[in-house]
């Protein structure tokens, strides 16, 4: 199977599509997903669905607050991952 | 007269509670506890407490069942007016552990609390510290709910009521047995298992609850934070203090020379579509995980195993099983909950209880214009589990609540525990006798 792109469009959608965020107005790739809404709770979920979604393994310690601050700071940091295990 | 939705926790809860009061456990009390540093603006205080009891007349419901669709709902009779607030004399030191297990029993010097939500101030010491304590029914309250409750309390003002709540549809029993499959399995294998609590058949249930609170210092919870990064990242907080509980609990089991292959967590997970504005009622669903005790070598050891029964628990739909099992469950009378989950499992509901819901207070440094020092909790705990290990966060300040009934934990495995949790937090070493 090919590889899912990776891209802040592709993370929306996956946050919203698995209802990780049930947002009142719509995403854009700069918002702050943490005042939308996504929690400590919903993170194990979201890096489940990452990783079967774009194929990338990610170490719970890699979480950090700057690396989920928005969809676009999310997809730089899957898209370095991939480029690194490539 | 107006019916909001139910959760299958608030049946779960409801069903704890049934299960307390018929084996002398009393009702299910929390206490949390504000250290402030100069003495609150009493006039905020009031008004943001008459305003949250006008505001939300969940503060007078009751579960019941509806006719229609045999389901669990909250009946509520419209605004509730609030007790008044408890102002009590000056006095050297801060409410002692006599009175918080008073307050955990549901009793005040003057009687039964007679509201589900308690409020009384505790001037104490020289430096103009006041102590808050809120006493509240588990019931209709979980730590994410007693978060907004301490926003709103914090700036004296809350004008609106409840977040509109939609009822969620009732799926066919065949789908939710279904659904609760894995559950079932899992639970099934862990009868020929066995997962053992602090309790078993024989000791006392109905003790009074009893607590200890492990307060780390500024330096501690800055090592504590360290820790939990380096191994979780910035969100896995749950797993991080889960483990330090299992293993907490693994000491107690060695310590009575007791075997239990597994430790099995209920731990909270947020429940999705659940407004982050309710206040009361439960926003939390279970997450059952089985921990092999072979795996709680050290504290890393036993994060890394957490996370992967984490994964797989995810992986195999275990929140959504246990929400189903609950679904199907809350089909039956409310006294033979509790009682079923016990046959289940061997005579235990898990484990141990734990929980942490984040941070309270996020960024707040003043609750009604006095400078806030630490906020935690204090849960009551049934028999079984017997145990509760509970952590909160204030700014960076890690209070860990140690909480159990009667004389079902000894005063010397609460000092081992305290000393285990101690060094998993912060890595320090553990003191050896000389």
């Amino acid at each position: 199977m090919p590889e899912v792109p990776i891209s802040p469009a592709a993370v929306i959608e996956l946050l919203t599509a698995e209802h990780i965020l049930e947002p009142q107005e719509p995403i854009t790739p700069d918002t702050d997903l943490f005042s939308m809404g996504l929690d400590s709770m919903a993170m194990m979920q979201l890096l489940l669905l990452i990783e079967e979604r774009f194929r990338l393994t990610i170490n719970p310690a890699e979480m950090t607050r700057e690396r989920f601050a928005t969809a676009a700071a999310l997809a730089g940091f899957l898209e370095e991952k991939r480029r690194l295990a490539a | 007269m107006s019916i909001l939705p139910a959760t299958t926790v608030d049946f779960f809860l409801a069903g704890l509670e049934a299960f307390m009061r018929r084996s002398g456990q009393g009702t299910h009390w929390g206490v949390t506890v504000l250290r402030l540093k100069s003495k609150p603006d009493a006039p905020t205080l009031t008004q943001g407490w008459e305003q949250v009891h006008a505001q939300h007349p969940m503060l007078g419901a009751r579960l019941k069942r509806q006719w229609r669709g045999w389901r669990w709902v909250w009946e509520t009779h419209g605004a509730i007016t609030a007790p008044p607030i408890c102002w009590h004399p000056a006095q050297v030191l801060p409410p002692d552990e006599a009175v918080i297990q008073e307050r955990l029993q549901g009793r005040s010097s003057a009687g039964a609390l007679t509201s589900p939500l308690w409020m009384e101030v505790f001037p104490c010491g020289a430096d103009g510290e006041h102590v808050i304590l809120l006493t509240w029914r588990h019931a209709l309250l979980d730590g994410t709910g007693i978060n907004l409750l301490l926003e709103k309390l914090a700036v004296g003002s809350c004008t609106s009521g409840p977040p509109l709540l939609t009822a969620t549809p009732i799926d066919k029993p065949a789908l939710l047995y279904k659904r609760a499959r894995p559950l079932m399995d899992r639970l099934q294998a862990m009868t020929t298992a066995g997962c053992l609590s602090a309790w078993i058949k024989g000791m006392p249930q109905n003790g009074r609850p009893e607590h200890r609170l492990i307060e780390l210092s500024r330096d501690e919870s800055g090592e504590a934070v360290a820790r939990l990064r380096a191994l979780c990242g910035d969100f896995m907080q749950m797993p991080f203090y889960a483990a330090m509980a299992a293993r907490a609990l693994r000491l107690l089991h060695e310590g009575r020379g007791w075997s239990s292959p597994e430790i099995h967590l209920h731990l909270p997970i947020q429940l999705r579509g659940r407004s982050r504005e309710l206040i009361f009622g439960n926003h939390m669903g279970a997450m059952p995980l089985f921990l092999d005790a072979g795996e709680l070598g050290s504290l890393e050891q036993t994060v890394t195993h957490l996370l992967e029964k984490y994964r797989e628990a995810m992986k195999q739909g275990m929140p959504q099983a246990s929400d189903a099992l609950t679904n199907l469950a809350a089909h039956l009378p409310l006294s033979t909950f509790i009682p079923l989950v016990r046959w289940t499992n061997m005579g235990q509901i898990c484990s141990l209880f734990h929980s942490h819901t984040g941070s309270f207070l996020p960024g707040r440094t003043e609750f009604a214009g006095a400078a806030v020092e630490n906020v935690f909790t204090i849960p009551s705990v049934s028999a079984p589990p017997g145990l509760g290990i509970f952590v909160s966060d204030y700014a960076g300040l890690i209070t860990v609540t140690l909480a159990w009934r009667g004389d079902g934990v000894s005063q010397a495995e609460i000092k081992a525990m305290e000393q285990r949790i101690r060094t998993d937090l912060t890595g320090m070493a553990e003191e050896r006798p000389q």
